[in-house]
């Protein structure tokens, strides 16, 4: 975590924070929703059900580096300073585990559904 | 871009609501046909085997939806003050427009502002300059007076 002195003299922008955090809330709401569709159809038990969404949303997160993170740091290369993750996020755990729980319930929700669905 | 995120994600959704719909099917199928055959003991287990073809399309309809949400999500901004503030000096209000083209809600605009128009620092014999030459040449159009 950044100490006072260290916001001082580099400060941040909550705004962006907040814009930053709502997008990829609201990302990781959709898709475990959608993971819980797939969980569902696939059938699903117990650890593997949660294993999928794990796998899954990590690789949301790797979609969400590869296309919306990593564009901007390589354009900040370029022009010469480069500051890696912390463009975007205040730390990089942010990105990669930030949504895994917040999305769970609507996963569980959408499996039981779907699996209920496909399996009556 | 949103055009690509839109088809992308109708895409993945119809395959995904064909797997769905195929899964079904078959537990259907395959528990009336396993009850017609022998004891009812044996449904939970025949069901639970769904062929690798739908599974197949499940998980690569599951990761399509996923691609086209990512694409359809908005930019994310920087949160260092110094990058933030340098990219609004930079692009303006095109670097804060949202999918539609239209500049966000929350856009506050260039936070130098204040700097820029401090009057100690009004260049005002240029400017009575460009004003002389716009009554020269008649005063008639703004863009005279812009540049």
């Amino acid at each position: 975590m950044l100490s006072e002195r260290e916001l001082q003299i580099s400060p941040i922008v909550q705004e962006s924070v907040v814009h930053n955090t709502k997008v990829l809330t609201t990302l990781h709401n959709l898709t475990a929703s959608l993971f819980g569709i797939g969980a569902g159809i696939l059938g699903l038990e117990s650890y593997p059900g949660f294993l999928f969404y794990l796998l899954f949303s990590l690789l949301t997160s790797g979609l969400v580096y590869a296309f919306r993170v990593r564009p901007g740091i390589i354009k900040e290369a370029q022009s010469g300073n480069s500051s890696g993750m912390q463009r975007y996020f205040r730390g990089s755990m942010e990105l990669w585990t930030g949504g895994l729980i917040e999305g769970l319930s609507g996963f569980v929700l959408t499996w039981t559904l779907f699996y209920g669905l496909v399996r009556a | 871009m949103t055009w690509i995120s839109k088809s992308v994600t109708g895409l993945g959704l119809l395959f995904l609501a064909h797997a769905c719909y195929s899964a079904y099917e078959h537990s259907a199928l395959h528990s009336t046909s396993t009850a017609a055959l022998s004891t009812t003991s044996h449904i939970a287990t025949a069901a639970s085997s769904l062929p690798i073809d739908i599974s197949i399309e499940t998980l690569v309809a599951v990761f399509t939806v996923c691609l086209g949400l990512v694409l359809g999500t908005p930019e994310l901004r920087p949160i260092q003050w110094r990058v933030w503030a340098g990219k609004i000096e930079r692009e303006g209000e095109a670097g804060y427009t949202n999918i539609d083209g239209q500049v966000d809600k929350d856009y506050v605009g260039n936070p130098f502002r204040v700097l820029e128009s401090r009057p100690g620092f009004v260049d005002i014999r240029k400017q009575r300059k460009e004003f002389a030459a716009w009554v020269r040449e008649g005063g008639g159009s703004d863009a005279t007076i812009k540049s």
